[in-house]
């Protein structure tokens, strides 16, 4: 009952925002915070829920996104029309890369995910129907209201907001359901969970196809908002590392680690990037270093389990006889 | 014949660890393993669970070969098992450990949450089925290896040395848990180090020795049988033991 209270209460919050902080530079920065946590809400599907720790997350990303400016640039598709594509592609290619890695021990796994994603970014690279190097564009004056083209981020900010309830809305509802207590069993004890009859292998699969479907989403809905991609936004394995890491900050495997996650680390790169301009570019990367340094060594399940655990230990356990009433 | 074992064979390279054992097991029957250590019978003992697969020979469960079967194809056709080093899941709590066993018979968390305190009453968790499986001692995460197995509605049931590492009192427990599961219809497979214990539960008994199955019969029987007192105690000890016998017969 209070829990949803509080969820209400922050749900209001993030609804108004836009409302109350109108000035264009913190309304993009609502927005970006919503699309880097739809990424790092289906990344936690598989890195936080399966603990398959994914590092080529991009790659779906980039899926998305280049799948919506092709079919506009070739066939004059309104960009977000192409999100079942780039779905496809994505579990296609979350099938080939999984079948062969998901049944090796957790380190293959990633690396595989790290050499299909800068693969797939050096072919584009040299792909000119993708627009190779130079990148492709979305429609320059919208002719429809459904090319979602707007100078305002607001209409971006609700519809970014609307995905990511979805993607949300899903995982708890998988967090609830067998497969949910499946992949949290493979990822504490694989062996065991095979004794029980888990079949591993499969769910690890599911997990990994579906979250690399929600992330081509995040993807069409990044190259729909700057109407522009290229292999670095697109295919960049910083991309990749800025999804995980959001998710590690906040908490993998909890439903709402990667949105406290994005709304951490967007406003921190957005900041540093205007204190430093051009010059600080490569200072991102000496920040994330730092982050992930500091959350591998002080605090390896995230901030929001830390803040969990702190308001758990404030209040006295119920004990095992009430839990089972109402269980 | 509920679980059949024919002349399976587990070689790693040059070595071979388990050598043409057959044996088998009836319904409602109690089946212990025994031997010194190194002495084949975990290896033997994977290879009937599926964690291992055997080099040859074969597994039958129910009529079904199911020797080159993984273990989760194993545990849908009524095959559980523990292991020697409790395996739980520890982020988790008692209660979703248990569950997790229950899902393979139900996807309905409700009806695999019913079914986990059903076991857990059985097994005398209950009081604890909210605390995280990392917080329990040897002997709880052993009782919970167990109540997780019956869970999966099981028809045979295997033991990987479930009484190590528990002090005289807890084996007395952890017996009586075992007495009171078989009373249930439950057929059982026991690995055991504690000849006490495989004395009190099985019906018979199969001796390993360097890979070989050296005897099989009753507890009785194998614990007179002079191959096995060499194994464990040495050939001075075996003479002894056959002088003594010989004495009582006459």
């Amino acid at each position: 009952m209070k829990r949803s209270v509080w969820l209400l209460l922050i749900l209001a919050l993030v609804v108004i925002y836009p409302l109350v902080f109108t000035t264009p530079f913190l309304q993009r920065l609502g927005a970006l915070v919503l699309l880097y946590a739809i990424a790092a809400s289906a990344w936690n599907i598989v890195g936080g829920y399966a603990g398959q720790v994914s590092v080529g997350h991009v790659v779906f990303f980039g899926c998305g996104a280049y799948a919506s400016m092709a079919f506009f640039t070739h066939f004059g598709w309104p960009p977000i029309a192409a999100v079942p594509v780039g779905m496809m592609a994505s579990v296609g290619i979350a099938a080939l890369i999984g079948v062969p890695t998901l049944r090796l021990s957790g380190h293959y796994f990633s690396m595989a995910t790290i050499a299909v994603a800068e693969l797939a970014r050096l072919i584009v690279t040299n792909v000119e129907a993708l627009g190779a190097a130079v990148g492709l564009s979305g429609p320059v004056i919208p002719r429809t209201v459904f090319d979602l083209s707007f100078t305002s981020a607001l209409p971006y900010y609700y519809l970014f907001l609307a995905v990511l309830l979805g993607v949300l809305g899903l995982t708890y509802w998988m967090e609830n359901s067998r497969i949910g207590f499946y992949l949290r069993a493979i990822k504490d004890n694989e062996r065991a969970a095979r004794s029980l009859g888990v079949q591993a292998g499969r769910y690890k699969l599911y997990a990994y196809m579906i979250s690399a479907g929600l992330t081509s989403i995040a993807g069409t809905l990044y190259a729909t908002m700057y109407g522009f991609v290229d292999p670095e936004s697109g295919l960049g394995i910083l991309t990749s590392v800025k999804i995980l890491i959001m998710a590690a900050l906040g908490g993998a495997g909890l439903l709402f680690g990667p949105l406290v996650g994005a709304a951490i680390l967007v406003p921190l790169e957005e900041v540093s990037n205007n204190l430093l301009g051009g010059k600080g570019a490569g200072l991102t990367f000496v920040v994330y270093g730092a982050i992930i340094m500091i959350i591998a060594r002080f605090y390896p399940s995230g901030l929001l389990k830390l803040l969990l655990d702190r308001l758990a230990a404030a209040k006295p356990a119920p004990s095992d006889k009430k839990v089972r009433d109402v269980a | 014949m509920l679980l059949e074992a024919i002349d399976v064979t587990k070689t790693f390279g040059a070595l071979t660890v388990v050598n043409e054992v057959s044996v088998s097991i009836e319904k409602g029957d109690i089946l212990g393993l025994i031997g010194p250590n190194g002495a084949g019978k975990s290896t033997f003992f994977n290879c009937l669970t599926g964690d291992l697969m055997p080099t040859s020979g074969r597994v039958i469960l129910n009529g079904e070969d199911v020797s080159m079967m993984t273990p989760e194809q194993r545990a849908v056709r009524g095959l559980a098992r523990s292991f020697q080093v409790p395996q739980t899941f520890e982020t988790m709590s008692v209660l979703e450990n248990v569950m997790i066993g229950a899902f393979l018979r139900t996807s309905d968390p409700a009806k695999a949450r019913r079914r986990a305190y059903e076991v857990l009453d059985l097994v005398g968790l209950a009081d604890v089925a909210s605390a995280v499986a990392g917080s329990l001692g040897t002997p709880g995460r052993k009782r919970l290896e167990i109540a997780r197995a019956l869970a999966t509605d099981p028809e045979i049931l295997l033991l990987d040395e479930a009484m190590a590492g528990l002090t005289a009192t807890e084996v007395r427990h952890a017996i009586e848990l075992v007495r009171k599961i078989h009373q249930t219809g439950m057929t059982l497979v026991i690995v055991e180090h504690i000849m006490e214990v495989i004395i009190s539960l099985a019906q018979q008994v199969i001796v390993f020795h360097q890979g070989h199955q050296i005897a099989h019969g009753t507890p009785q029987e194998v614990t007179r049988d002079p191959a096995v007192v060499t194994a464990y105690l040495g050939k001075r000890a075996a003479a002894t033991a056959a002088r003594g016998f010989a004495g009582d017969q006459s």
